[in-house]
């Protein structure tokens, strides 16, 4: 019986530091998702209006993640990516469906924000590249928003 | 001579610049699509505003004559409402476009009560009446704020509890109404550009995944927009070639078609 109880506390007791580090990860990329948004901000006054979706997630130093997003031809878009990690470099690059290097020469990065612009040429799906350049953390939150107009 | 302050900030400026063009000239030109793919997220879905916007650059648009505010059925499934609810919020951004204020506060109230429907309520109830308060001042920029913000909480909130699935549908009605709206209105005034706008065949693919997940969605209006996904994918997914005038009404038939199915009881 006491094994059983001994057992039972273990159990509780992982499951609960589990909880805590899953909440402490999602806390991590809502605050990457708010200097994302805080990137965004001058452009809502030029008339961007910021979707409220956006991708998010945990990549070492050095690593890239792909997303797909479908942009139509017509609209100007702008892609606003955040990290909370003090000394991070991120970036962020647009690219078409064959892989070529879609956006405009006005992307930008510094400190906790990288930010990439695009004008579609066509309508269709385009990879929006995500990368850790460096950072001092093992992992390091990121959250990507964008807005269109 | 510069000013020490001025020089400073020259330098800076000078240094900011290159660091710029240093980044700029270490970013690839090119990539491997192949070796990413494995790798790439899900797909976000647009908002119908976003394909509306691009449609109203290339002439000006009636949407007066798109605009929808009519009660409609209530159902009891749960997925029936959730594909609704998405259609009635795409229906709130043609009533944006048309800037027709009693259309979108009646928007508004019956959003509210799909959501009830599907227990997610609470998560709304502020961006309904942000909405209606938007509507009365006619800040249009605001309505469409609140209407992504009331589908992103409502699907929040069907993730919270695990109906990932409810979410996903929210995002299929939403689509298939645009949809519909954007083929009707450029099988009005055709135009190679216009059609070009349906050119997502990764978001078909994207649905058609999502609903083979859902075997236990054993519904008529499930089984009919499955096999219309089928029927419109080779019409969309053209590589290079341009979407002919036929293929785009036979999109706005078959979505027509499906519309009907989810805004009226069998």
């Amino acid at each position: 019986m006491r094994a059983f109880v001994k057992a039972l506390l273990r159990g509780s007791f992982s499951i609960a530091i589990l909880l805590a580090l899953r909440l402490t990860v999602f806390a991590s990329v809502d605050d990457a998702q708010s200097f994302a948004l805080q990137a965004a901000e001058p452009y809502i006054k030029e008339g961007f209006q910021v979707r409220e979706d956006y991708w998010g997630g945990d990549l070492g130093s050095g690593e890239k993640k792909a997303v797909r997003q479908q942009l139509f031809k017509g609209n100007e878009y702008w892609f606003w990516m955040g990290t909370e990690v003090e000394r991070a470099r991120i970036s962020v690059h647009i690219y078409d469906s064959e892989g070529k290097l879609a956006e405009q020469p006005d992307g930008w990065e510094k400190g906790h924000f990288a930010a990439a612009h695009i004008i579609p040429k066509s309508t269709g799906s385009y990879f929006i590249i995500v990368n850790i350049e460096e950072s001092p953390e093992e992992r390091t939150h990121w959250a990507l928003v964008y807005g269109f107009r | 001579m510069i000013p020490f302050p001025r020089y400073l900030k020259l330098s800076a400026l000078l240094a900011s610049g290159l660091i710029l063009c240093a980044h700029g000239a270490e970013t690839p030109q090119h990539i491997d699509v192949k070796q990413l793919s494995k790798k790439v997220e899900d797909v976000v879905v647009p908002l119908p505003n976003e394909v509306f916007g691009a449609l109203n650059k290339l002439g000006s648009i009636n949407w007066k004559e798109y605009v929808r505010s009519d009660k409609g059925s209530n159902f009891t499934e749960r997925p029936r409402i959730a594909l609704l609810l998405g259609t009635v919020i795409a229906d709130g951004f043609i009533a944006v476009q048309a800037e027709d204020a009693p259309a979108v506060k009646e928007i508004g109230q019956r959003v509210q009560t799909l959501a009830r429907g599907i227990g997610v309520e609470r998560s709304i109830t502020q961006h309904a009446k942000a909405i209606t308060e938007a509507a009365d001042k006619r800040k249009w920029e605001n309505v469409r704020q609140e209407l992504d913000r009331t589908q992103n909480s409502v699907q929040q909130a069907m993730n919270e509890v695990h109906d990932e699935k409810l979410s996903q549908l929210v995002s299929l009605g939403g689509w298939l109404r645009g949809t519909e709206v954007l083929t009707a209105v450029v099988t009005k005034h055709f135009s190679t550009e216009g059609a070009e706008l349906l050119h997502q065949p990764d978001l078909l693919v994207y649905f058609q995944t999502r609903l083979q997940a859902m075997p236990e969605f054993d519904l008529a209006i499930i089984r009919d927009i499955r096999g219309a996904l089928v029927e419109v994918k080779p019409l969309i997914d053209v590589g290079r070639a341009h979407i002919s005038s036929e293929s785009v009404k036979k999109i706005n038939d078959i979505t027509t078609r499906l519309d009907n199915g989810i805004v009226t009881r069998e």
